[in-house]
């Protein structure tokens, strides 16, 4: 802290002022107007009706709601699973010295996540497609044509065909993550393991995840964090459906809010989102904070 | 892992273990690379097809390339192409920039300055990294209606800068910290203002840590997609990835088409990535880690 040469409050003030009033501008006033209308019957138009915990009553009842809150869930869980856990096995390969091009497979692997998530979406509706897809036309190039499909029409595999461009797209960037973690480790250790006789299996399990456990908790919650947000593959992709199938929670509300016009109702979900995102999201902030302190205590 | 492998085990069937092994695992990453570098070579051969040799076949080469897609696409007024690169660059570019300079003047503050509320401020950005904030996406359409101030050409600048400010604002913070007050006391001896201590001095040795911000941010506002759906309605304000969701709207079913339009409005970004991969991942890497 500076104390002998601080300057004074009125230049602090200047300072923080826009950033100060931006931040809460954007922030925290769409969050108490949503608290606001979220008491309302709005339809968005100049008439709105006081109905007190109405909209609460029904969110809770809201099966929609509920099973987007699902399907944001299956996203976290089946990112955690694909993107982490494939980026670590694809980093114990890549630190293999048996490996060549190391340095293509990062510049090439970490490109998809740099590109907005819109395009990635096209991509992959361009390889679901029916008559023009790459996937369709790889299964009449093997001769399964009877396994061709409208695959996104599909509910039952609408969510996982949803996850798979997903995880492709971020499996590059843990990749990357991982592998710096790795590398900040003394190499030594692992030399020592494979003198002492540690195989390729014990030494990932035994030696490396606990080093780099840090890390990966990093990227568990970044997997949390950037799931339950999950709204513009989908909206491209399949716009919520078949039915409501790959409905996600962002994209429910923005459902009933523009395309409903029903205003006051989707203000309640976007508080519902927000509570319900903040308890997972916090909740695993917790979980992940409480296995990271409990760590560095050991090593004292 | 340098050393070689012991001699005593090297067996003749061991050895042929270890290559069969060599050639699994690179098969196995060249498979995954192709896979993330695929789609941009497809889309490039693909977008020099004509629609119906596309229909007839997704995946061959083309036998006459043609850049007619790449005519129609740029000749027609309607399509917004440049208009949407532009609005994309001015929206990327100003927030960007306001990123950096409020991200650092806050974070130094924060982390330098002793003063009633410091605390109170703190925390309040540290909400911003917890806070969901595309539960906002309905009630920021709300208020920017309710203020007026959709639909104009600075709207996104608005919602980028302050999502962008919390994690910039710690990044600063903790580097700031690291650096010894003696430094600033220094040039307070010498004469040395506090705004002139704070860009002349304090500013360039915070540069890492900046460029690490700034790397982030112009990823995040350049492919930014949700906000700017809500809050943007006029096609000539549109950004990239809200002009692309129109134009693929309009072609369904003309693929090439999609692609070139694809092409042309991903080649700044795919450019800046492949000019500085390097630096590029070292910086979204660090602040993934220390955010």
């Amino acid at each position: 802290m500076l104390n002998s040469i601080r300057p004074k409050n009125r230049v602090i003030f200047a300072y923080l002022l826009i950033p100060v009033v931006l931040y809460i501008f954007a922030v925290f006033i769409p969050l108490v107007t949503a608290g606001f209308y979220s008491f309302f019957e709005w339809k968005g138009g100049p008439n709105k009706k006081f109905i007190g915990f109405d909209n609460y009553v029904t969110l809770i009842k809201d099966s929609v709601f509920w099973e987007s809150f699902g399907h944001n869930i299956y996203l976290v869980v089946a990112c955690i699973i694909g993107q982490i856990g494939l980026a670590f096995i694809i980093v114990l390969m890549i630190n293999s010295r048996l490996v060549k091009f190391k340095a293509i497979h990062r510049t090439f692997g970490f490109f998809p996540s740099t590109i907005s998530a819109v395009y990635i979406g096209f991509i992959w509706v361009m390889v679901y497609d029916y008559k023009r897809g790459i996937l369709n036309w790889f299964l009449e190039l093997i001769g399964k044509n009877e396994a061709t499909k409208v695959w996104l029409n599909e509910p039952s595999l609408v969510m996982l065909l949803i996850a798979i461009p997903l995880i492709w797209q971020f499996i590059g960037y843990y990749m990357v993550i991982i592998i710096s973690a790795i590398s900040s480790v003394d190499q030594e250790i692992f030399e020592v393991a494979e003198l002492d006789g540690a195989n390729a299996f014990q030494r990932a399990i035994y030696i490396i995840i606990p080093l780099i456990k840090n890390t990966l908790l990093v990227c568990i919650t970044l997997c949390v964090a950037g799931n339950m947000k999950a709204f513009d593959h989908i909206y491209v992709m399949t716009a919520g459906g078949p039915g409501n199938d790959s409905m996600v929670m962002a994209l429910y509300g923005y459902t009933v809010s523009f395309a409903q016009q029903n205003m006051g109702y989707g203000s309640a979900i976007s508080i519902g989102i927000f509570v319900s995102s903040l308890v997972v999201i916090g909740g695993v902030q917790l979980i992940v904070g409480a296995l990271t302190r409990e760590k560095e205590g050991v090593r004292k | 892992m340098k050393n070689e492998k012991t001699p005593s085990g090297n067996s003749l069937s061991e050895s042929i273990k270890i290559k069969l092994l060599a050639v699994f695992m690179n098969v196995v990453l060249l498979i995954f690379s192709l896979s993330c570098i695929f789609p941009l070579v497809w889309m490039f051969y693909s977008s020099l097809k004509l629609k119906r040799v596309f229909n007839a076949d997704i995946i061959g080469l083309p036998k006459s390339p043609t850049i007619s897609n790449y005519i129609t696409i740029l000749t027609n007024k309607d399509y917004h192409i440049f208009a949407s690169l532009f609005n994309s660059l001015r929206t990327t570019i100003s927030s960007v920039v306001l990123i950096i300079l409020f991200g650092f003047i806050v974070g130094y503050i924060l982390s330098r300055v002793n003063f009633k509320g410091n605390r109170i401020l703190y925390v309040m950005f540290l909400m911003g990294m917890l806070i969901p904030i595309h539960s906002l996406l309905v009630p920021i359409y709300v208020v920017f209606k309710q203020a007026g101030i959709n639909d104009k050409w600075y709207t996104l600048i608005i919602p980028y800068v302050a999502f962008g400010l919390p994690i910039a604002i710690f990044l600063v913070e903790g580097f700031v910290k690291a650096i010894p007050v003696a430094l600033e006391e220094a040039a307070a001896i010498d004469g040395s203002s506090f705004t002139r201590t704070l860009f002349s001095i304090i500013f360039p040795i915070c540069k890492p840590i900046l460029t690490t911000v700034g790397i982030i941010q112009t990823f995040g506002c350049w492919n930014e997609f949700s906000f700017a759906l809500v809050l943007i309605k006029d096609p000539r304000l549109q950004t990239v990835p809200l002009a692309m969701t129109q134009f693929t709207g309009q072609f369904s079913s003309d693929y090439p088409k999609i692609m070139a339009a694809m092409l042309i409005t991903m080649s700044p970004v795919v450019i800046f990535y492949f000019g500085f991969s390097k630096q590029i991942i070292k910086g979204m890497v660090a602040g993934a880690v220390k955010g």
